[in-house]
């Protein structure tokens, strides 16, 4: 089984002094997948990142990378990192900055320096391969360092908030790139605060929220499972006029109405079918009847509550 | 350990690269050359062909005596010129002139006044060099004093007998109860040198190490790079890289300065100078004086480096870090310049020697022992173990904050959390 898993976490807790960052946490990432870390800001998402990263170590339990024990500095070659707060030395020259990087990480110069053209090339940035970082916009300097976390070609991509402070342009060629690299069966792991987002690029998904996980899985269970039946309905002659069916409780347990359409929410084992009937044979002229999925955002929302966010701790390890 | 290579390689590149570094390592040597040779040369270009004329207004023989005094014996051409007192002034104006069109470099103006109260003038072009000017009142003192005891009567020939004698007093450093071919001036001068030197390039690359290490944690690289390798072997690597450029600048200034000074009246010769001509004494650098700078050198500034990173890891902007290096600056600053005081004051003294063995002065202050006092090799040897030990056991603490501070953002830790992140496992 955990052969197929690229990333593993079972039981894992990070203490930092004053409170627990990540409680109890386990993790199944599938090989191949695109895996979304869901949760508000100072839920643990980063923490967690970090811990598979082994830039820090988890108090308690366990982390296994590609169904082994190693740690992730020593697997470093098969992990692309993309930390969340973004940086690069501002006075090297992009060519080089970009062997640094993959030399860190235990790939040969020769062969750093000929994928690394290879993605400047791809990304639209061969004019600027002898520059210095200093010289390129703010974009280029996202693509500087999309490459560096990509060029050599890892198995395992972990993208700790990919998306913000992207511009549309970029935002679009980081999306792309994960779409390829899951062609090529790379897994990705990205966390976001931005449920429109995960909800367009992965397959499964955790929400975490005060460190502790509150749901995973795929994304089509998730939404089967916490989704509820949400029916939106709009009739020719307005939503008034069939008010006294929406209202009925054994069917309908919420009902927002807009005026020229309604956006309801079953109860429980309800038949949206029966509701279709009704309309039907109450004489109204159905226009729009259709069972919509709800949104990750909404079950988001439903499940972890408006509010919480909780204030990012100092991480001090108390581990003394 | 590969990877820590990585790490030196870019350090080291990436400075020998700028412009400071070529700057720098270029204007050494050349302020060290024009220390040595531009007295030489200044001397060679004034001394031999100074014109100047001598205008007698006394009565008496003294305006002879103070020509020939001036001409055989002070590298002048003197030339006399009798005048009346009543011409004084025009003559005046028109050397004055003559010194305009340059045929003359000035005039001295001598009077039966001179004789009495050892009042007299010199006009010229070369006023304000000290050194001739110096010759002139030296040697016209001279032909004032044969004056003045001719007139009272006394043989001239135990005048000149007397005058003959010229004062010339060496100080001579002893080492090793031996007598050294080196003036006491000449140690004095190579000790500060190596003051100046250590001490600007121990605060000079630590700060670099200082900067680094802020750069790498405000960028956030340095996230990246620990999940590659060991925030210890990253540590080790900036240390390493940045004290590989020191020391090969370091390496190049020490080389150069012997090379320049052994080779001096050669290079002289070519620069077309006579004779080692030279304003101070010039001290020798045996090679063993080098490899004590260096070896010093390098465990100072490995000791200063690991308290500035330290220093870098607790804060979270550069602004911060300029603030928290001030303490280990200062605690760098005080030892530097009690070992300088200790040297001049009292180079055999209790707290020269203390010094020269407390880990956080030794830096500084054995490789000045060793250049202005004798000492024992078991001594070196001595200050050299405390010297890593006191290493060993600040790069472990150093190591423990950095590891833990490069992944701190937010307020400053306090001393406690400090603590606590050394202790942490």
């Amino acid at each position: 089984m955990s052969d197929q898993l690229a990333v593993e976490l079972l039981g894992v807790t990070k203490r930092f002094a004053g409170h627990t960052a990540v409680r109890d946490l386990d993790l199944m990432i599938p090989t191949g997948s695109v895996y979304g870390l869901l949760g508000p800001n100072g839920a643990g998402k980063t923490t967690t990142i970090r811990m598979i990263m082994a830039i820090i170590a988890p108090d308690v339990g366990s982390v296994r990378l590609f169904g082994q024990a190693k740690r992730g500095r020593e697997l470093s070659q098969r992990i692309g990192y993309l930390p969340e707060e973004r940086g690069l030395y501002r006075k090297m020259k992009v060519i080089d900055l970009l062997v640094f990087m993959a030399q860190i990480k235990g790939v040969s110069g020769r062969h750093a320096k000929k994928s690394a053209v290879e993605w400047l090339e791809l990304l639209g940035l061969s004019d600027w391969v002898e520059k210095k970082v200093d010289d390129l916009s703010k974009g280029m300097q996202q693509k500087v360092q999309f490459i560096s976390t990509l060029q050599h070609e890892p198995d395992l991509v972990i993208l700790d908030e990919p998306f913000a402070g992207l511009d549309p342009v970029n935002t679009q060629v980081m999306k792309d790139v994960i779409v390829e690299l899951t062609r090529r069966g790379t897994t990705t792991l990205f966390s976001t605060h931005i449920m429109e987002q995960a909800e367009k690029l992965c397959d499964s998904i955790c929400i975490i929220a005060r460190g502790a996980k509150v749901v995973d899985g795929s994304l089509r269970d998730v939404k089967r499972e916490h989704g509820g039946s949400h029916v939106v309905v709009a009739v020719e002659e307005g939503v008034e006029s069939v008010a006294d069916i929406l209202d009925d409780r054994s069917l309908v347990s919420k009902a927002d109405n807009y005026g020229q359409y309604a956006e309801l929410e079953l109860v429980d084992g309800a038949d949206a079918q029966r509701l279709l009937h009704g309309l039907v044979s109450s004489g109204a002229t159905v226009t729009r009847f259709e069972i919509a999925e709800p949104t990750l955002n909404k079950i988001f929302i439903d499940l972890v509550g408006p509010d919480a966010a909780t204030p990012r701790a100092e991480e001090v390890p108390n581990n003394a | 350990m590969r990877k820590s290579w990585v790490v030196i390689r870019r350090e080291f590149l990436e400075r020998v690269r700028t412009k400071w570094f070529l700057v720098g390592t270029v204007l050494g040597p050349v302020l060290m050359a024009l220390l040595i040779f531009l007295p030489a040369v200044m001397v060679s270009r004034s001394g031999a062909e100074r014109a100047i004329a001598v205008m007698d207004v006394t009565t008496s023989e003294f305006g002879q005596r103070v020509t020939e005094v001036l001409d055989e014996r002070g590298r002048l051409q003197a030339t006399r010129m009798q005048v009346e007192a009543a011409a004084l002034e025009t003559t005046a104006d028109s050397l004055a002139q003559a010194v305009g069109r340059k045929e003359i470099d000035g005039f001295l103006i001598v009077t039966d006044q001179t004789v009495e109260d050892g009042r007299a003038e010199y006009r010229g072009s070369n006023a304000t060099a000290q050194i001739e000017m110096e010759m002139l009142q030296h040697f016209l003192g001279q032909a004032l004093l044969t004056e003045r005891l001719n007139q009272v009567g006394v043989d001239p020939q135990l005048v000149a007998h007397a005058n003959s004698v010229r004062l010339d007093m060496r100080t001579v450093t002893i080492r090793g109860g031996e007598a050294t071919e080196q003036s006491g001036e000449a140690t004095f001068m190579l000790a500060y040198f190596m003051w100046f030197l250590l001490y600007m390039a121990i605060l000079l690359y630590g700060v670099q190490v200082l900067g680094a290490v802020v750069e790498e944690k405000t960028t956030r690289i340095v996230e990246v790079l620990v999940s590659s390798l060991r925030p210890f072997e990253l540590l080790m690597g900036k240390v390493l890289g940045v004290g590989a450029v020191g020391l090969f600048q370091l390496s190049i200034w020490a080389v150069t300065a012997r090379l320049l000074l052994t080779q001096r009246d050669v290079i002289g010769r070519m620069l077309g100078l006579e004779g080692p001509a030279q304003a101070f004494p010039l001290p020798e650098v045996p090679v063993s004086t080098i490899v004590v700078l260096l070896i010093y050198f390098v465990l100072g500034f490995f000791l200063y480096a690991a308290l500035f990173a330290a220093v870098a890891a607790m804060s979270s902007t550069e602004a911060e870090a300029r603030q928290a290096q001030a303490p280990v600056t200062i605690f760098f600053v005080i030892p530097s310049v009690l070992s300088l005081m200790a040297m001049l004051t009292e180079p055999d003294g209790a707290l020269f020697v203390a010094l020269s063995y407390i880990p956080f002065s030794s830096p500084i202050s054995m490789p000045l022992r060793w250049v202005v006092s004798d000492v024992p090799i078991h001594e070196l040897i001595g200050s050299i173990a405390l010297l890593m030990l006191g290493l060993l056991l600040i790069t472990w603490i150093a190591g423990r904050i950095y590891r833990v501070g490069i992944l701190m953002y937010g307020k400053r830790p306090s001393p406690k959390e400090v603590w606590r992140w050394v202790r942490a496992s």
